[in-house]
Formats: structure tokens, C-alpha cells, sequence
């Protein structure tokens, strides 16, 4: 292992690959700062970028601008009181108070160096369990494969935001469009309307642009002219030793990090939940844990750390099933897994047998790019303050303009064109139908995955279902997701008491 | 019947026509013996359709409106929203000209021309609409991507009436 982290940092290590990432970290943390902005949107626009360089710089570039946008969601947080995405919600009830009461440098920097624990805690958890992980799932067959799709859509569909039966609705409708297009097994042309361009499907890269980034300027028409306009505080970065916190202040809050970074490294590898409920839940264990919990809400730190922890050190947890099964755990995910496909890389357990120098370049490039990430972050934070100024109705029509760039270049069609236009309209009757979006993605991800390993399954079997539930594996998932629809229906009955069922539907 | 329920029930109602749809076009679709091409297709659209039902009942069955919204998201955030379907049917209406004139008038004119027209449409109530930074501000973009993805990622984008540069 040790050989091929050498040979992957020896990779990363080289002048253009080390100012891409700069460049990655940079912009990620502006798309993760600015509310509106995402991470999903940062990796979908600078796709395209990376088509012409080779693998090891493209993969590079799109981990340091995951990297970058899940942590830059903190400094909106902070000075805004506005997560810039939901995975910062938690950092707004210490971090607000904090701002309040003039500490604004100090909760930025428990925030940022806390976000680059988190980070680094969950890529070394990622760097020795995924090789275990993808050794087991190299015996997965079919029946195996069927049944993890469906346990991770049910687990999707029924966490996400809203009503149960939206959640579900929107994940099947996603697999019914990832239907189109030439069907596996004995291809068939399904849906195509007698285009020839839809014979491989709606392309990925479209779905995500149209439903996250188009969908984005819609909404903007919305309500944008009439939005108030945030003022943006500021911090003075004067006299500030280290990262304004005290050697004393960090140890006390070691016990709290190390478990908000386990609950966030376990949410994230469970597909479908990830850092947006992680840094609520571990925000609640640490306020229940802590000595003085009256204190939090009101600029205690401890929110700040355990929010930060939990939510970055969700990006090594939703690697793991991308990198050793193929499948997404989120929408930054699903996105990244569109990127190793342009690259010719198929994510799974043979990535790990077939690869082994790439999957090592990944684990560098994370691990490079986390430390970029805390300097930048820390000592930038002036430049990256300015932009959250810049107006929202000229950044998100240059956005759009981007989304049709990226989506041109695909493959120098128009087609393309217009179906981000389709899929921007169908993802705002999401938004105004209340519909969750994510399930609908991962669907149609995880769709043409559950179909193909279905049919050869029954092919395997002759045709008889049953060989999916005598398989012990493919048996305990498939009941897995039944109990876990079942408690869901259950719980929806009766009145909700619980916090943690309140978490998980928020 | 509340709002809310309408709505719910607008949506519901919407869901089956959708799921009915798919079902139709699942129809059509060669095979039908066994366990063959249009199974999947099948099954989904039956469960749409399920999903669908679920939830027009849904909305009638439930009387107070549901508390969704987390409050933690909305903390201090008391503004009533004000929608504008005026600015959301002329923005839809630029984004599909952009896309039409895309091919035949090019990428460089045509991003400059809505970029420009966009900002206008998206300036809000409380801000003036300066003309020349904005059009400064289209002009600079449009070249600029044009330029950097042809020189330095290799994509060609419409050139358009510009083909003869």
C-alpha cells in the first residue's frame, strides 16, 4: 500500500496537476460559500474542463473542487448565517451567535481546521477500509449487485426531504428515464421516439446540469428580484496568531470531533443520507455530550466543531461505495462517478485489482487537497468574502451560459442542449411540486444497474426469482430495505417524537 | 379543502398522469412474453401509478397542512417570498431563443446577446439596470469562453455567422 501512495502523491506532485487542484479548491470553496451555489454544480461545470487532460489531472481537479465546496458552505454559515449548503445548517446555530459576539475569525477557524480533520480522519478510514471492501465485493454477482441498487434507491427515496411517497415517486421516475435508449440484454430501442441521439440514453452529465444547475436559474427568476439583499460581515484579520483558537480550546474539543468525525464518516457511506443530516445529528449528540449544553446555540464552538467534523468527514464515507461498488452515495458523488466514466474508469471492485496506481493518485489528490484547503480557506477568506458580494443576477445567467458550454461539449451535439433545457424544466416542477431531487438522480444512476443485474440474475436462474432471496447477501439487503420502507410507514403513522426522526427527514 | 391540499392534490394528479403516460409508451414496446425488454419498464409504471394514487389520497385525506419545513433551515428568515411568474416565463422564454439561434447565429454573438438581455430581466426591483457594464460584462464573457475552451480545451463550440473568422 505504502509503494502505491508513493507512486500516487509522486503523481500529484507535478506543477500542472498542483495548480489545478489549487485552482479546484479555490473555486470549490466559492461554490460552496456562495447560498445557491453547490458542490454537485462546481464538479458539473468544470467537467467539461478536464475532457482533454488525462485521467490522473481530471480526477484531481474534481476532488479538490469536491473538497473545496463541502468545507466553503461554513464560511457562509458564519458570516451570512445562511448555509451555503444544507451540509453547513448546523454551523449557523453556533457559528451565527459566535459572529455575533465578534468571535467570527475564531469559529471560522475551529470551522476550517476542524473541516480539514474531519476531512483527513475520513480519507485514512477510506484509504484501509475501500481495498477490504472492493476484495469482498469482487465475489458479487448479479443477485448481489440487484439488490444493493435497490436497498440504496429505497434508502434514498424514503430519507430525503418531503413526503415518502414524493421520495419514492421521484426515484422511480428517475429509473423510468434512465429506461431510454437502447435496453440491456437484448437491446431493444426503448422511448427513443426514433431519435437516433437518445439510442444511448439521456447522458448523465445532462440529467445532473438540467436538474441542479438550470433548475438553479429558474428558481432565481422566481423570487431573485425581490430577495433582500444578505449583508455580508466582516472580520478583522488582525493580530490573529495560528487560526484564532487556543492549543487549550482545541484539546477540550478532540473527544467531540472524534465522534461527530464517526457519524459523519458512517452517515456518509450509507447511500442516499449524507452530510446535510450528519451535521445535524452529530450537532445533537455533542450539544447532549457536552458539560454545559445550555451553552450551545448561544456561540458555543462545540456546535461549530461538531457540525464542520461531521459533514467533511462525509466525503471519505460516500467514496467508499463509489469507489468499491459503482454507486454514488450523493448527488457530488453521482457526479464524480460521471467524471471517472468520461475518463474511461469504471468504479467497482476491479478498479482496485486493474487501477491500483489511479485509486492511490485519488487517495493523494483528497489528501492534498484538504491541506490546500485549510490554508486557503483560513488565509483567503478576504478574497472569498468579496465574492459572496458578487450579484446573484449576473453570476447565474453566466452559469447557465456554462451549463450549455459543458453540455455542447459532451459530445458537440445540440441535442444535448436541449435536453439540460428538458431536465432544468422537469427539476423546477420538482421544486415547486415539493419532490426531492436526489432520489430521482440516483435512480436514474442506479437504474440501468438494477435492471441489468436483474435480468441477468434471472438469466442465471432460469428465469426463478427465487435465487435473489436464497442468496444469504443479496437476501439481507433486499430485507433490508423492505424493513426499512416498513419502519418508515410505520413511523409516518404515528406522531413523530423522535429527534433523530426528525433529523433524517429534514 | 385547504391550499395546501389543492396543491398536494394538483401534484398527485399530475404524478398519474405522468405514470399513465409511461404506461401507454411501456405498451408499445415489442415482447411482452416472459420476462423480456419491456418487464422493467412495466413494473415502473406500475408503481408510478401506485405512487400516484397514493398520493391523490393522500390529499384529501390529510386535513391540516403537514409541517414539513424544517425550522432549522428557515431560522430567522420571517420575509413572506415574493413569486414572479412574469420574470420565470421571460427567462424560459431567452433560455429557449439562446438555444434555437445557438446553431445558426453562433455562440460568441448569440451569449452575448442573451447574457446581456438575462441580466436585465433578473435585476432586482431595488437595483438600476446599468446598460453598459452589462453589456461590457456579456461581451467580456462570451469571448473569453469562447477563446479559452477553443485554444485551450480543444472544443469547438457554434461558430456560427462568425464561421468566417
Amino acid at each position: 500500500m505504502l509503494d502505491l501512495l508513493q507512486q500516487g502523491f509522486g503523481a500529484v506532485f507535478s506543477l500542472n496537476i498542483l495548480i489545478l487542484m489549487f485552482l479546484g479548491v479555490a473555486v470549490g470553496i466559492v461554490f460552496g460559500a456562495v447560498p445557491g451555489l453547490s458542490a454537485t454544480m462546481a464538479v458539473a461545470l468544470c467537467l467539461p474542463l478536464t475532457f482533454t487532460m488525462g485521467p490522473q489531472a481530471g480526477l484531481s481537479l474534481l476532488v479538490a473542487l469536491f473538497i473545496g465546496a463541502t468545507s466553503g458552505g461554513l464560511i457562509s454559515a458564519i458570516l451570512l448565517k445562511i448555509p451555503g449548503t444544507p451540509s453547513s445548517i448546523a454551523t449557523v446555530f453556533d457559528g451565527g451567535p459566535l459572529m455575533e459576539q465578534g468571535l467570527g475569525v475564531k469559529a471560522l477557524g475551529v470551522g476550517i481546521v476542524f473541516s480539514f480533520l474531519g476531512t483527513i480522519f475520513s480519507i485514512i478510514a477510506l484509504m484501509f477500509i475501500a481495498p477490504q471492501l472492493a476484495k469482498v465485493a469482487l465475489s458479487f454477482g448479479p443477485h448481489e449487485y440487484f439488490a444493493i441498487a435497490v436497498f440504496s434507491l429505497t434508502l434514498i427515496a424514503t430519507l430525503s426531504a418531503g413526503s415518502m411517497v414524493k421520495g419514492l415517486f421521484a426515484g422511480t421516475l428517475g429509473i423510468a428515464v434512465s429506461t431510454v435508449g437502447i435496453a440491456p440484454v437484448e437491446a431493444v430501442r426503448r422511448f427513443t421516439f426514433g431519435l437516433s441521439e437518445l439510442n444511448g440514453g439521456f447522458s448523465m452529465l445532462t440529467v445532473m446540469i438540467g436538474m441542479f444547475a438550470v433548475a438553479e436559474v429558474i428558481k432565481l427568476a422566481e423570487t431573485g428580484r425581490h430577495a433582500a439583499r444578505s449583508k455580508v460581515g466582516s472580520v478583522s484579520m488582525k493580530h490573529i496568531k495560528g487560526f484564532g483558537f487556543s492549543l487549550r480550546e482545541f484539546r477540550q474539543e478532540l473527544p467531540n470531533a472524534s465522534r461527530s468525525g464517526l457519524i459523519g464518516l458512517t452517515v456518509g457511506i450509507l447511500p442516499g443520507i449524507g452530510a446535510g443530516t450528519s451535521n445535524l445529528l452529530s450537532y445533537i449528540v455533542a450539544k447532549k455530550r457536552a458539560k454545559q449544553p445550555e451553552t450551545y446555540g448561544k456561540g458555543n464552538i462545540g456546535g461549530v466543531v461538531a457540525s464542520e467534523t461531521a459533514n467533511n468527514a462525509g466525503i471519505g464515507g460516500a467514496m467508499m461505495p463509489l469507489m468499491t461498488l459503482g454507486i454514488p452515495g450523493d448527488t457530488t458523488t453521482a457526479i464524480l462517478l460521471g467524471g471517472f466514466l468520461i475518463h474511461g474508469i469504471q468504479p467497482g471492485p476491479l478498479l482496485f485489482v486493474s487501477q491500483g496506481p489511479l485509486v492511490y493518485t485519488i487517495f493523494a489528490a483528497l489528501l492534498v487537497a484538504s491541506v490546500m484547503m485549510l490554508f486557503m480557506e483560513f488565509y483567503g477568506l478576504r478574497l472569498f468574502i468579496k465574492l459572496l458580494d458578487v450579484p446573484k443576477h449576473i453570476l447565474l445567467p453566466i452559469i447557465l451560459v456554462l451549463c450549455v458550454v459543458g453540455a455542447f461539449g459532451l459530445s458537440s451535439r445540440l441535442f444535448d442542449v436541449w435536453s439540460i433545457l428538458l431536465f432544468g424544466l422537469l427539476g423546477y416542477g420538482f421544486v415547486k411540486a415539493g419532490m426531492p431531487v436526489a432520489p430521482f438522480i440516483i435512480g436514474f444512476i442506479l437504474g440501468p444497474m438494477a435492471e441489468t443485474n436483474l435480468r441477468r440474475g434471472l438469466m442465471l436462474s432460469d428465469g426463478n426469482f427465487a435465487s435473489f432471496f436464497t442468496n444469504p447477501i443479496a437476501a439481507t439487503f433486499l430485507g433490508l430495505a423492505l424493513a426499512f420502507v416498513l419502519w418508515q410507514l410505520y413511523s409516518a403513522m404515528r406522531p413523530r417524537t423522535g429527534v433523530l426522526g426528525q433529523v433524517l427527514r429534514t | 379543502m385547504t391550499t395546501a391540499n389543492k396543491k398536494e392534490l394538483i401534484i398527485g394528479v399530475a404524478m398519474l398522469g405522468v405514470s399513465a403516460t409511461y404506461m401507454v409508451m411501456a405498451y408499445r414496446l415489442p415482447g411482452h412474453e416472459g420476462i423480456d425488454a419491456a418487464t422493467v419498464p412495466f413494473l415502473l409504471a406500475a408503481l408510478l401509478s401506485l405512487l400516484g394514487v397514493f398520493q391523490v389520497v393522500s390529499a384529501f385525506a390529510s386535513r391540516t397542512q403537514p409541517a414539513s419545513d424544517s425550522s432549522a433551515a428557515t431560522q430567522d428568515e420571517p420575509a413572506p417570498t415574493v413569486i414572479e411568474p412574469a420574470t420565470v416565463l421571460k427567462t424560459l422564454g431567452l433560455i429557449l431563443l439562446y438555444v434555437v439561434l445557438l446553431g445558426p447565429v453562433g455562440f460568441p454573438i448569440m451569449t452575448a446577446i442573451y447574457l446581456y438581455l438575462q441580466f436585465i430581466v433578473l435585476t432586482p426591483v431595488d437595483r438600476k439596470i446599468r446598460h453598459l457594464p452589462y453589456a461590457g460584462i456579456a461581451l467580456v464573457t462570451s469571448i473569453v469562453i469562447y477563446l479559452l475552451f477553443r485554444e485551450a480545451f480543444d472544443l469547438l463550440l457554434p461558430a456560427g455567422l462568425l464561421n468566417f473568422l
